[in-house]
């Protein structure tokens, strides 16, 4: 009994840390860990626009415009080399910029002053890869590849709650969306913790058949309330 | 009460006699039972490596469009991977509807199609339930191969199994199907406790052709099973007959040999890899994994009195060999799990050592990132998953990654090789000391 509940401890210990891992990585401002990540990360903070780019220490050019309706009040430049370029105009940026096995990654941020919407055309290696280009915390992605946010977007983004985003919003659709192996499923998984329950803390329980029913009882009032909140997850 | 009489018959022939009659055994095994199957359905629907999506594909286009050469290496895995998904889908409707994805040769496209299917789950758990019933079968039959007056021992090799952590992470999270030929291979074992010495070749014959991994163990068996100059002849034909059968079966069906297509395979390099050249260019050259190999039957060879212990002790041993000397996918450590199981009994300390190979085993993923590790989570969100930096790429940053897994994979070496001498020391306990092999008593 010794072992098994060590070794339910150790399997305890290895799924909290794979969703610790999952937390981290989504829960971040942003999270990129330059020279691995690989792609556009962008995000807002204290009113500035931030565009930063990582690849794997693999040769490779990022390049882009980013225009708007409004000014380009001021720009600040990170990690640049001096063969890098950027050009700033009024309201447009035009930047192309590499990376390779000594540099990490590069990036800039700007002030954007009264505007509705910044337009972004951003591309690796002279192509478009939307899912390399990942926009606020949860990194969402464009879905087009010349793709408009709007002023207010970063702050809906944010206000966006966490099982709206990556990669639960995607996990939770997916158990709705199945819920007939959803719940048979959570069903096996009750049964047998059940039975565990019965020939472990019950055994030598009076009321024996009392709390095996009550527990049966609790499972299908557990199915039924996951079924709601899986149903307002997704919503 | 012919209903009891039945479930009585049931748990006695599931269970062994003995266990079943004590009833604190008997819960316990239940109890071990309900938590081992318990751990092994978490991961059921959720985690897998791209290659038993691709052994699926292969057992579609067997089923969907009449193709018995698309797995021409593994024919009779893929037999029964198509007579399985044959049968699921015509019970799960959803299952026939992923066929155009099964079915689509770009297997990136396929991959990704598959993960990001509504139902992705429930296909990942019917493909993974084929596994789980070879592993239901392995953990009953595991009982009866060794401490037959000892039911206490018994239950133990039943717990170790149940919570083997390489059994649950080889089928259940990464999703391979070596089990189908290591059940082979025990029902082999069985059959040669019981001295069906050719029912016993028969079988493991059969696992050869399905996994061609239990002809490490053909001269074992037949050294063990042969009582006369006969019978080492007919049991050894016995024993490649199955591969023969394969071999034929290929050359009429599709004009080509299986053997020498194998053999000319990385996979068969993997054993010749590691080598001694005696002379620069080829010619000279030891094969180092076939020397030990050699040494380890000649031992057993001379062995006077062949147990049935000793047998598995020397099963383990091939197979801890093969994985210490030799590159290894991390699905081949299961080889040697129904051997080691009854050595975690007799010496705990093996039990230690085994889960260290497992933490190694995880480390050693990084050969294979990023299918290895961030990609078996993309049933979830691939798009999410498939995007996450590489655990290499990391590492990159600090120190060279081939040189970071390759000191861990050294000392997975080290720790297996401290295992074989364990178990040299159990032999030599069960032999008295060793002194009971013919070279002595020839002294």
């Amino acid at each position: 009994m010794k072992s098994v509940s060590s070794t339910a401890k150790i399997i305890l210990l290895v799924l909290t840390s794979v969703l610790i891992l999952i937390m981290l990585s989504g829960c971040r401002g942003i999270f990129y860990i330059p020279g691995a990540s690989y792609g556009y990360y962008i995000w807002e903070e204290d009113g500035s626009i931030y565009v930063e780019w990582s690849r794997d220490r693999v040769d490779s050019d990022f390049s882009g415009s980013i225009s708007t309706d409004g000014k380009i009040a001021a720009y600040d430049l990170s990690e640049w080399e001096e063969e890098d370029q950027i050009e700033v105009s009024e309201n447009k940026i035009e930047f192309s910029a590499a990376l390779d096995e000594e540099d990490y990654s590069d990036g800039f941020s700007f002030n954007p002053r009264d505007y509705t919407y910044l337009e972004f055309d951003l591309k690796i290696d002279d192509e478009y890869d939307l899912a390399r280009i990942n926009l606020g915390s949860f990194l969402e992605n464009p879905e087009e590849n010349i793709f408009k946010v709007e002023e207010q977007y970063f702050d809906q983004l944010r206000e966006r709650q966490w099982y709206k985003k990556h990669p639960f919003s995607e996990f939770f659709y997916k158990l709705y969306s199945n819920k007939y192996f959803t719940f048979v499923y959570l069903f096996i998984l009750g049964i047998i913790i059940i039975e565990i329950l019965r020939i472990t803390v019950f055994i030598d329980k009076k009321r024996k058949m009392v709390n095996i029913a009550v527990s049966y009882a609790v499972l299908i009032a557990a199915e039924v309330c996951i079924y709601f909140i899986l149903k307002f997850l997704v919503g | 009460m012919k209903i009891k009489l039945f479930f009585n018959n049931l748990g006695k022939a599931l269970l062994t006699k003995d266990i079943f009659e004590d009833k604190v055994l008997s819960r316990k095994l239940y109890k071990y039972f309900l938590i081992g199957l318990l751990v092994r359905l978490i991961f059921l629907p959720f985690l897998y490596m791209r290659d038993m999506l691709s052994i699926y594909q292969r057992a579609a286009e067997t089923v969907f469009t009449g193709n018995f050469g698309s797995d021409f290496h593994q024919m009779l895995t893929n037999l029964i991977h198509s007579a399985y998904l044959f049968i699921i889908k015509s019970v799960v409707p959803a299952i026939s509807e992923l066929s155009p994805i099964l079915l689509e040769e770009d297997t990136w496209l396929s991959w990704v199609g598959f993960n990001s299917t509504y139902n992705v789950f429930t296909a990942v758990a019917l493909f993974k339930i084929l596994y789980l019933i070879f592993d239901l079968g392995c953990m009953f039959l595991i009982l009866r191969l060794s401490f037959d007056d000892e039911p206490e021992k018994r239950l133990r090799v039943f717990k170790f199994w149940m919570f083997n952590p390489i059994v649950i992470f080889v089928l259940y999270i990464f999703a391979r199907h070596d089990i189908i030929a290591v059940f082979a291979t025990i029902v082999a074992l069985l059959l040669a406790k019981k001295n069906r010495k050719y029912w016993a070749i028969a079988v493991l014959a059969l696992g050869i052709a399905i996994r061609f991994f239990p002809i490490m163990l053909l001269p074992l068996f037949v050294l063990y099973l042969a009582r006369s100059k006969k019978d080492y002849v007919v049991l050894s034909l016995v024993g490649v007959s199955g591969l023969a059968a394969v071999e034929l079966f290929s050359f009429l069906s599709f004009g080509r040999s299986l053997i020498f297509s194998l053999m000319n395979t990385q996979f068969f390099n993997y054993l010749l890899w590691p080598k001694l050249e005696l002379w620069p260019g080829g010619h000279g050259i030891i094969f180092i994994f076939i020397a030990v190999y050699v040494v380890i039957i000649l031992s057993f060879l001379h062995v006077k009195k062949k147990s049935f212990d000793l047998l598995l002790n020397y099963g383990a041993m091939i197979y801890l060999t093969f994985l210490s000397l030799c590159f290894f996918h991390p699905q081949y450590v299961l080889w040697s799990v129904p051997f080691l199981v009854f050595l975690f009994v007799r010496r705990k300390s093996l039990v230690y050592y085994h889960w260290f190979q497992f933490v190694l085993v995880l480390i050693l993923l990084l050969y294979w990132s990023p299918h290895g590790n961030t990609f078996m989570l993309a049933t979830i969100d691939y798009r999410f998953f498939i995007y996450l930096p590489k655990a290499n790429s990391v590492i990159q940053l600090f120190y060279d990654d081939a040189n970071f897994v390759n000191i861990f994979r050294s000392i997975f070496t080290g720790v297996s090789i401290w295992m074989i001498y364990l178990i040299y020391k159990d032999n030599k306990r069960m032999l008295g000391n060793g002194l009971n092999n013919r070279e002595y008593h020839k002294i």
